[in-house]
């Protein structure tokens, strides 16, 4: 509630800006937004997915000499030319990034200053885009013949077009799409293994921060109304970098933070110091570069969550409504072949992880996976999750071949995990991070989230995690961050979290390490009721109490292989088994 | 194109690269050590350069305002700490090294200034003011951010750099300068007429990667800084801190930095601000070296400077759109071959 | 955002809009940082050398810093005329600066004194904005005249990776026929570049008979010792951006004989008694260097001091019909500065009319070239 009361009175002091503050500050003000269009795409693209970009000014250029082009020598409409630019800045963006996406860190860092660069030198040569010199008389943009040539005109396109971009980011991020873009950055397998696209879902998060780059180049071009290269050379890129990083990369508001923090307290210099330092030299930058490692020092996630913490904290979310459930998937006959792994081989390097192993697994069952630290456990997981590619071997699921599949895939054939080292987005609230775990149980995309026409469905959405996390007991940590619960729940939540995806498989690892025994108990329960409503669960753990009283049958492995196989009181006689326990460092 | 204008371009290929290859170390060396892509590396270069330049006009080069100045705030820095820790023992040590030594440094410089001393003694001098700067920008800027994010490094990185940038402009003026070359000898090879110069750049640079790995071979310091590059938790549990490994890699990389600008003052013309794109080039060098290894990012370096070259030739209007534009391809094959498939950490 | 802030500086903006209005208020745009500094500097420090007054009015002038790109110069220009209703601006020393000023100047009304030359404009653009240097034709044609007379058939051009090496480029280009040359390579390079082997290997290939460089400052000297360093005997032309010490500092031995166009006050001593401009420019210049240090003479800040001289002269006669800080004082004031006639400014003499916002002719060049480490007047 106090966050709308807050973008309320915000929304009404931008409506009135321009009649309130003098005319130089609306100019300020037009810099400001268009500035911040670029760095809302340098937010959700390097804040929230972690893809380091120093390249935007490529795409605001490429849309700003684009409309300059079309309207100065083709004498074609701005509105067109929207389109035009935006077009020309997708076909662009979505050609470096199907080449670039798929780089790892610094390579694609490294790639977007190298096409930064080169796309400068490329508008100073063309003759056609003025060369060095630019373009100039550019018309200003006119609505129903009212040419939109004044700071204070200028100022309500620039920021409608500004305010939507952010409102619908923040609704992008608020959604089924948001979840996942959110987990691209640090927890991409986990997202892969509920059946997310990430690289697709880049991809959009790249396309759209061009097409906000794209927004502001036309912007620029028609307020401004001349282009040169110099405004798209790589200082303007990393200067958008600057504000993200000092408004806050990961919060939408700190892209408007940001721009309009560098923005002013650069005029501001500009103004004063000359003052102070009547002759002698120009010390606006040197000032500036001091103040700005001071903000750093201070707060080094920016200044939004300083701003945040400002405002009167509100009575906090409310527990989603109930609504329409899901959709289930309609469970196999208990007894039916469920999970077939043969012969299966996984070699890193030298070194054997899993070998030559074979085992099945009957729907309805609980199947134990045991063995000392290093057996290969986890690499099992991995392998019939598709996270790793067996060598050699197959693996079936329902009696399909998986184990040339993508992990989203296998993910939609109803097998969900959970993993040994927690995976779960920390600074996402707990609701969240189980919401996550349907994200093939929805439908709705991007789009529909900026517009916010899914809400139906979010409400379904998050009403089932709220389900699922009242089922396995936290449902008085709804809204808490998930990374500050302590471990043990943090491991609980993952199992909510397999569980939101309708598993008909469920993959456990281990599951109950850190858990206390009251709450190890709950936990064996719970997983007799999921395996009395037809759920299948592999279990890996270290608990060997736990694991007798819950597993229907056991697979022990050792140095990858299979020891024994067999009842859990079988196993507790075999000789085998024993020795690799005593005898192993266990 | 003829086979001689070839071995010209590969000649001076070889030696604009050997200056990048220089770089491209020093950056590699902070980034594994502190996570920083280290943008302040240009200014050493431009600071050394200059220097030399004023120190050979007889004039006092601005470089000891900054290097007495950035020692003072880093004393304060440091004062405040020991202070608050009730630990006036470190008081000596950090007024010996922020405070006196930068002021001794510029005791020397303006005494040696007006008497235009012997070449070599001028270069050590600028040594002298140049690579204490290292520690310096590491304790004000760097160090109150130890761990943080490589994004929030690079943006700090940038804040140096402003600052460094804007006090060379005030200090040393918007015009460039050129120092006089180490000797004015040139070889005749063949078709080539190499000079002394030239081939004392490619020298220096092969002597400070042997001695640079002989350091992280055989140095306890060099042991420690791979160990903190291989794994910063572990090196600090073993009782190596983060603080000595990134104060000792800053010093090297402003040894490294003082070393290139003394190198290329009398090659080209340096401006305040030329170090940037040199510093850029360097990085794409390291990077195209995988950023892991010394002889990979210096074939790197090597390999930017002979296309730029080339396309200097070929294109020179288009030159930076040609090397940067070849760079792509050159980054996806490097990023397809060595494969990660790890998150990043949070 | 601080409402309150907004609020106050708001209140202190119609203070200062008022205050500003007893007297003549002029915008001053300069690259004094950024990769133009070397040529903004000594644009700003002529202001400490300009009088007080305008016409016998008093005069402010607002100086501000664009850092070299024209969007920072283009939103001076707007703090200019919406924030301190100035009577008139000057800038910049980039190019594109100086054109995004332009855009605003007519956007405003408000007339606009251009420090550096610029490409052709549009008649609306033309008509509130004035240009102090010379068009870069006008200085090119004493160079294309000089190498004709050495009977060069062929030109290498070589020149910075931006608009001045175009501008350099394209005038040379428009002499070309006139002259009786070809210009036979076409060659960039950055300021900032350690190397132009290749493209001096290229003009070595093509054998021009000469070669005009176009760059500027120090940025000039690279190609020249780049040249002699592998044998070039002809010829180098240089332009009258690269007319200073420190480019002889820079080129040493290397420079000697090059040649450049340039306005008087370079070689203000040694210009005959006759010259128009001779008591101008030496005045300037020993004013300049006594408060710059000795050698530090350059063209750019001559531009300065003559922009200023053309608005002394334009004010007293648009005081007749305005008031400062008003549209009419800005009209009476473009109006005015279209019909000065023969003002002696440091760089020539200057005669406006409506269709030459210029207004310089041959006096408002000469061609000097180094010897013995100095610029020299050729005779």
């Amino acid at each position: 509630m106090a966050a709308r009361v807050t973008l309320a009175l915000f929304l009404v002091f931008m409506a009135l800006a321009p009649l309130l503050v003098p005319e130089f500050y609306v100019t300020l003000m037009n810099y400001i937004g268009m500035a911040t269009l670029v760095t809302l795409g340098l937010v959700l693209l390097t804040g929230v997915v972690g893809v380091m970009s120093f390249g935007q000014q490529a795409f605001t250029g490429l849309a700003a000499y684009t409309t300059a082009v079309l309207t100065t020598v083709y004498g074609v409409s701005p509105w067109v030319t929207l389109f035009a630019a935006l077009a020309l800045t997708a076909a662009l963006a979505l050609t470096l990034g199907f080449i670039t996406l798929r780089l790892s860190g610094h390579y694609l860092a490294i790639s977007t200053i190298a096409w930064g660069i080169a796309i400068y030198f490329v508008f100073g040569n063309l003759e056609i885009l003025g060369r060095y010199s630019g373009l100039d008389n550019i018309p200003p943009v006119s609505l129903f013949g009212w040419a939109l040539d004044t700071g204070r005109e200028s100022y309500y396109l620039i920021w409608i077009m500004t305010l939507a971009a952010l409102i619908a980011a923040r609704n992008l991020l608020d959604s089924r799409s948001g979840r996942a873009i959110r987990a691209l950055r640090f927890r991409s397998v986990m997202a892969e293994s509920y059946g997310v696209d990430t690289a697709m879902l880049k991809i959009i998060v790249f396309l759209y921060a061009a097409l906000l780059a794209g927004v502001s180049g036309w912007l620029y071009a028609h307020y401004l109304r001349f282009v040169a290269p110099h405004g798209f050379g790589v200082n303007a890129g990393i200067d958008y970098l600057f504000m993200a990083v000092v408004g806050g990369a990961s919060h939408v508001w700190g892209a408007v933070i940001g721009a309009s923090l560098l923005t002013l307290l650069r005029e501001w210099l500009n103004d004063l110091l000359p003052k102070l330092f009547q002759r002698t030299g120009n010390y606006e930058i040197v000032v500036f570069g001091v103040l700005m490692m001071l903000l750093l020092h201070r707060t080094r996630d920016g200044l939004a969550p300083v701003f945040a913490r400002l405002l009167p904290a509100g009575p906090g979310r409310a527990r989603p409504a109930e609504a329409p459930a899901l959709a289930r998937r309609e469970q196999p006959q208990s007894g039916e072949a469920l999970l077939e792994v043969r012969a299966a081989q996984k070699q890193f390097g030298g070194l054997v992880a899993v070998g030559n192993l074979s085992f099945e697994m009957k729907s309805g069952e609980i199947l134990g996976l045991i063995g000392p630290n290093g057996a290969g456990k986890s690499t099992v997981f991995n392998l019939i999750t598709g996270v790793l590619r067996a060598d050699e071997g197959e693996i079936r699921f329902r009696g399909e071949r998986i184990d040339r599949h993508p992990t989203k895939e296998i993910a939609a054939r109803g097998i969900c995990r959970t993993f040994q080292h927690v995976n779960l987005v920390s600074a996402m609230s707990v609701l969240d991070n189980v919401a996550l775990g349907a994200h093939l149980r929805g439908r709705r995309g991007t789009v529909a989230a900026m517009l916010r026409r899914d809400r139906a469905e979010e409400a379904q959405l998050l009403a089932e995690a709220a389900r699922q996390i009242d089922r396995v007991g936290l449902g008085s940590h709804l809204f808490e961050p998930a990374g500050s619960l302590p471990l043990g729940q943090q491991r609980v939540v993952e199992i909510a979290r397999a569980l939101c995806g309708d598993p008909l498989l469920l993959l456990l690892d281990e599951p109950a390490a850190g858990l206390r025994y009251g709450e190890k108990s709950a936990l064996a329960e719970l997983l007799r009721r999921l395996r009395a409503e037809g759920t299948s669960i592999l279990l890996v753990e270290h608990d060997m109490e736990f694991v007798m009283g819950l597993v229907d049958r056991l697979v022990v492995m050792d140095f990858g292989e299979k020891l024994a196989e067999g009842l859990p009181l079988e196993i507790q006689t075999n000789p085998a088994v024993v020795e690799a326990y005593l005898g192993g460092i266990e | 194109m003829s086979f001689d204008i070839v071995l010209w371009l590969v000649q001076d290929g070889i030696v604009n690269g050997a200056i990048y290859a220089l770089l491209a170390l020093a950056l590699l060396l902070v980034f594994a050590v502190t996570r920083a892509i280290f943008v302040p590396q240009g200014e050493f270069i431009s600071y050394a350069a200059l220097s030399l330049a004023l120190l050979q006009a007889g004039k006092l080069p601005g470089t000891v305002y900054v290097l007495v100045g950035g020692g003072a705030i880093a004393a304060l820095l440091d004062i405040a700490v020991a202070l608050r820790d009730k630990a006036p023992g470190r008081l000596p040590r950090i007024l010996a090294v922020y405070v006196l030594l930068p002021l001794a440094m510029a005791g020397i410089a303006w005494w040696a200034a007006p008497r235009k001393l012997d070449m070599w003694i001028q270069v050590l001098i600028v040594f002298g003011l140049v690579v204490p700067l290292g520690p310096i920008l590491y304790r004000v800027a760097y160090r109150p951010l130890a761990g943080a994010s490589v994004l929030v490094l690079f943006i700090i990185s940038m804040a140096a750099h402003y600052v460094l940038t804007g006090l060379g402009l005030v200090f040393f003026g918007g015009e460039g300068l050129r120092s006089q070359a180490f000797s004015g000898a040139h070889f005749k090879i063949g078709v080539l007429n190499i000079s002394a110069q030239s081939v004392l750049v490619v020298l220096a640079t092969v002597l400070i990667m042997a001695s640079l790995w002989l350091f992280f071979e055989h140095s306890i310091y060099g042991k420690a800084l791979r160990a903190t590059a291989i794994n910063r938790v572990g090196a600090r549990l073993v009782g190596i801190p983060a603080e000595l490994s990134g104060s000792l890699a800053l010093t090297l990389a402003a040894f490294i930095g003082a070393v290139s600008g003394v190198l290329i003052a009398p090659i080209t013309t340096i401006y305040y601000d030329t170090g940037f794109l040199i510093g850029l080039k360097g990085f794409v060098g390291a990077i195209l070296g995988g950023m892991g290894s010394y002889p990979l990012a210096a074939i790197g370096a090597v390999g930017v400077g002979l296309l730029e070259s080339f396309s200097s030739f070929w294109a020179s209007a288009f030159k930076e759109s040609i090397v940067f534009t070849i760079i792509i391809p050159v980054l996806v094959w490097r990023s397809l071959t060595t494969r990660h498939v790890e998150d990043e950490e949070e | 955002m601080n409402r309150r802030l907004l609020a106050a500086l708001a209140l202190a903006g119609a203070f200062a809009a008022t205050a500003a209005s007893a007297e003549i208020t002029v915008g001053v745009s300069l690259g004094s940082t950024g990769p133009g500094s070397s040529l903004g500097i000594p644009y700003k420090n002529a202001f400490q050398l300009v009088p007080k007054t305008l016409g016998g009015e008093p005069v402010k002038y607002i100086i501000l810093d664009d850092q070299s790109k024209p969007d920072e110069a283009a939103k001076n220009a707007r703090k200019f005329v919406t924030e301190d209703k100035v009577d008139a601006m000057m800038g910049s020393n980039g190019v594109p600066s100086a054109v995004a000023m332009i855009q605003v100047a007519a956007e405003n009304k408000t007339p606009m004194i251009a420090l550096t030359p610029v490409p052709p404009l549009s008649p609306d653009r033309l008509h509130w904005t004035f240009v102090v240097p010379q068009p870069t034709e006008l200085m090119m044609s004493a160079v294309v005249e000089h190498l004709k007379a050495h009977g060069a058939k062929s030109v290498g051009y070589i020149g910075f990776s931006d608009t001045w090496g175009d501008l350099v480029h394209n005038a040379l280009q428009s002499l070309a026929p006139a002259g009786g040359f070809k210009i036979i390579t076409n060659e960039r390079y950055a300021r900032a570049d350690t190397s132009v082997t290749g493209q001096v290997l290229k003009i070595m290939a093509a054998n021009p008979d000469v070669v005009v460089v176009g760059g500027s400052g120090t940025g000039g000297a690279l190609p020249q010792i780049a040249l002699r360093e592998r044998g070039y005997k002809g010829a180098i032309y240089h332009n009258h951006g690269t007319v200073n010490l420190a480019f002889i500092k820079v080129g040493g031995k290397a420079v000697e004989g090059a040649i450049a166009p340039t306005g008087a006050l370079i070689v203000a001593e040694e210009l005959p008694a006759s010259f128009p401009t001779k008591k101008v420019s030496l005045d300037f210049v020993k004013r300049y260097e006594s408060s710059f240090g000795a050698g530090s003479r350059n063209a750019f800040a001559g531009y300065s001091y003559d922009g200023v001289a053309l608005l002394n002269a334009a004010v007293p006669v648009a005081l007749k019909k305005a008031k400062p800080g008003t549209p009419e004082f800005r009209e009476a004031l473009r109006a005015a500065l279209e019909n000065v006639k023969n003002i002696i400014g440091t760089h020539g003499v200057y005669n406006m009319s409506a269709s030459n916002h210029n207004g310089l002719d041959d006096r408002g060049r000469v061609l000097v070239d180094v010897s013995n480490g100095q610029w020299r007047l050729m005779k």
